[in-house]
């Protein structure tokens, strides 16, 4: 059980059960309907797919703050494309891709190959692309080709499409960071750098690789975010690089690198979700809302040194 | 008598690094303190600056018992040290340096730059530093200039007892001549100076009395002047660690030559290594032997150089290509560099070749975990499974996993790096066990250490690395301590 209580994905899905009987007791009628929580997966999914790059970035020990304005860009840039230069769906989607993993490149080369600090080259790269995405989509680029918005819009099986990605992805990295060579590589970066580079594995690019793929996977989120709106917004994405990094953080991820799974990332956002649903249902202010986040995450981090503090004490 | 130590003792969890020390300093004598690497020199240096609290053992100070609680209040009781590491702030002047953090203040609180930059000329001129502005970056320094501003800096607090902790090593000797003025005028103020090295030429030309330590022991205490190099020596060392068999594997072929190689810290190393020899460097903390080590394993730059492997030259790029070629190294401290404290035995094992637990090319824990199994029975890691998290464990068994990783990538050249830092006698034995076992194996093995003994206890030739040169080398028959350490600390 003690093992159990230091594992983050563990925890935090007792507590997502714990806060889902809970309210689904005190709201019946709200809560616990098949439309509201369909509802809450949609808000989530863009996000959840963010998250799983964060994550990758923060098990080795990194992180990226442009992930909401690569979100912004990469949405904005291929409605530009298709509705003032008239490109095709699919070359504007593989363009905005594209874009998005040529930023990741640049942040990547940046951070390990100059060794700038993730915090600084990442935070300018934030303003830059920002700048960028209101080059391209100004004040806002509504009327999208059908097939473009039907990739956001469709339902699957009771599910919008959005959620279905967030499925995949998340599943996909999953499985990549549990059963491959490569990305397990990530937890001996995260948790020693110089170990990791003297028991030769090749740090600075995989490091390059991460922000390539925490990129690739922001550009992808901002995408599917404008088909989905049926419209491309610079302002969309803002003040998510922190909701991400909170949620990740509370899914098991340290500052210091090395902890973390993928499916933690997707818990701890479906857990801000979930907190962000029911205080809507409970009429609670949308500040109260932050001022609560910010108070559950300092507790989430005190009980998690609480427990390390007591297993380090036991030697 | 100005302070005296009684009976003290200083353990870390289980380490006993000082046992039952008693010296006494008095005002204005130069007292020098010497002992090998892990003597307790430093244990005992970090206690009289506060840095740590004895285990046991009282500190009297006046003849009053003193509590030495922090740094702050080793300032109050008139105790200055300066520490071999370089303690200042580069991006600060020298004058923000100095007084860090206790800057003369005008009426308003604010800072008097006047009187301040008035102080630190008087200090600097003190330390013969008389064409320094108070304002210089203390990146711009020299490293000898460096070391003379840290000296100031503790001479700031105008100190009855300096602490000087290896404060020769990285000045020239014209500038130690300066060191010893400055040092003979402080003794003429009445100042108690410890003066630690391991030079002993130093220790002659300077010291009033001389005390040994030698593995957290007391040795005895000389008067400089009716003592000789030798018997200080015998002091230091002179140890008997348990009886291994000598290395009888050496083949006649030659697994990794070096010809002439140069690089950061180090110039024209030349050796080689048998299959199935160990060879060993001897040498100071910094000398460059772990440079010549990286250089070879791939990680720091070959500027000019040759390097064979079985007879044909090779080129190593970078750290995997240097595991691919079938070199592994050891690294020096565990904790930065060796060891991923957080994660578990079997993760820490398997880094070094991680396809090595795929099946069908996905990775799996059962087969990582079976592995790391076999290693634990081989090596005798005391640790009821492999799941255990690597910082519960204890400094040998750790390191016997750092080891671990590179039998794993079986490398025929294998360099091991201080591998028996921060370990207990009994893992010791079992690490060079497992180096012997290696090389009966027909491994080549190069042992850098700092630890005389073993060096002698393993190595079949030890070469003495002096200021990043080769200067000596001995073949067992004709090696002891007292000649490798008289070529390592030469001036």
């Amino acid at each position: 059980m003690k093992y159990h209580l230091q594992d983050r994905t563990f925890t935090l899905s007792l507590t997502i059960i714990g806060i889902v009987i809970l309210f689904s007791a005190i709201y019946p009628a709200l809560f616990p309907t098949f439309d509201n929580l369909r509802q809450v997966l949609l808000n989530l999914s863009i996000e959840a797919i963010v998250a799983v790059g964060m994550m990758l970035l923060m098990i080795g020990g990194d992180f990226d703050l442009s992930v909401g304005s690569v979100a912004a860009f990469a949405g904005g840039l291929c409605a530009w494309l298709m509705y003032f230069q008239h490109v095709n769906i699919i070359s504007a989607l593989l363009l905005g891709l594209l874009a998005s993993l040529l930023i990741g490149f640049i942040n990547g080369f940046f951070v390990a190959y100059i060794s700038i600090n993730p915090l600084i080259q990442t935070l300018a790269m934030m303003g830059i692309v920002r700048g960028l995405a209101l080059m391209v989509s100004g004040s806002g680029i509504q009327g999208l080709p059908y097939w473009f918005n039907a990739i956001g819009q469709s339902n699957l099986m009771g599910l919008q499409m959005p959620v279905w990605y967030m499925i995949i992805t998340v599943s996909v990295f999953s499985f990549l960071f549990s059963k491959t060579v490569f990305f397990r590589r990530y937890y001996y970066i995260g948790s020693n750098e110089k170990a990791a580079l003297l028991s030769g594995i090749a740090v600075k690019k995989m490091r390059l690789y991460g922000f390539m793929l925490a990129s690739l996977l922001a550009g992808a989120a901002g995408i599917i975010l404008s088909s989905r709106l049926g419209a491309a917004m610079s302002t969309s994405g803002e003040g998510m690089e922190l909701r991400v990094i909170t949620g990740v953080i509370l899914g098991g991820a340290s500052l210091k690198g090395g902890t973390g799974k993928i499916t933690g990332a997707l818990l701890g956002i479906v857990f801000m979700g979930l907190v962000s649903n029911i205080m809507t249902i409970a009429r609670i202010s949308g500040y109260w809302q932050q001022i609560i986040l910010g108070i559950i995450l300092i507790t989430a981090i005190c009980i998690d040194l609480l427990l390390k503090k007591e297993r380090d004490a036991a030697l | 008598m100005l302070l005296q130590l009684q009976h003290i003792s200083k353990s870390f969890g289980g380490v006993n690094a000082l046992q039952d020390v008693s010296l006494h300093f008095e005002a204005g004598e130069v007292h020098a303190l010497c002992g090998e690497n892990g003597a307790g020199k430093s244990t005992l240096m970090n206690i009289l600056s506060g840095n740590q609290q004895p285990t046991l053992g009282k500190i009297l100070m006046h003849h009053q018992p003193t509590i030495i609680s922090s740094p702050m209040q080793a300032q109050v009781l008139g105790i200055a040290t300066v520490h071999q590491e370089k303690s200042l702030a580069e991006g600060l002047s020298i004058a923000e340096n100095i007084f860090a953090g206790r800057q003369p203040v005008n009426k308003w609180g604010l800072i008097n730059y006047t009187l301040l930059n008035k102080r630190v000329t008087a200090l600097l001129n003190r330390v013969q530093l008389f064409n320094l502005a108070p304002q210089t970056l203390v990146k711009k320094l020299s490293s000898a200039q460096h070391q003379m501003v840290e000296i100031a800096k503790a001479l700031s607090s105008n100190p009855r007892l300096l602490i000087l902790d290896e404060p020769t090593s990285v000045v020239t000797e014209k500038e130690t001549e300066l060191l010893f003025t400055i040092i003979q005028k402080l003794k003429e103020q009445n100042v108690a100076i410890i003066y630690i090295s391991h030079r002993l030429r130093e220790i002659f030309s300077i010291s009033d009395k001389v005390s040994v330590l030698k593995d957290g022991r007391y040795q005895g205490t000389k008067i400089t002047a009716e003592t000789n190099t030798n018997e200080l020596i015998k002091m230091m060392v002179g140890r008997n660690i348990k009886e291994l068999p000598l290395n009888q594997s050496r083949q006649d072929s030659t697994a990794l030559k070096v010809e002439k190689l140069c690089g950061h810290g180090f110039h024209n190393i030349s050796f080689s290594i048998n299959k199935g020899e160990i060879v060993g460097f001897s040498g100071l903390v910094g000398a460059g032997r772990t440079e010549i080590a990286k250089a070879i394993f791939g990680a720091a730059k070959v500027y000019s150089g040759t390097i064979f492997m079985n007879g044909k030259q090779v080129i190593i790029k970078n750290i995997r290509n240097a595991i691919k070629l079938g070199i592994g190294y050891i690294s020096e401290d565990r904790k930065t560099q060796g060891a991923f404290l957080e994660m578990n035995i079997a993760e820490n094992i398997i880094v070094t070749k991680l396809t090595a637990a795929n099946k069908n090319n996905l990775f799996n824990r059962s087969l990582m975990f079976a592995i790391s199994e076999t290693f634990k029975g081989k090596l005798n890691i005391a640790t009821p499974n492999v799941k255990q998290i690597l910082k519960l464990l204890s400094g040998g068994n750790q390191q016997k996993i750092v080891i671990a990783k590179w039998l794993l990538a079986d490398t025929n050249i294998l360099i091991a790096d201080e591998p028996t830092q921060g370990v207990d006698v009994g893992a010791r034995f079992e690490i060079y066990q497992i180096l012997l076992q290696e090389a009966a194996k027909g491994k080549a093995i190069l042992m850098i250490s700092s630890e005389l003994p073993e060096l002698l206890q393993l190595c079949d030739v030890i070469h003495v690395i002096r200021n990043g040169h080769l200067v000596k080398s001995f073949s067992r028959e004709n090696a002891t301590e007292e000649k490798i350490i008289q070529a390592a600390a030469a001036d």
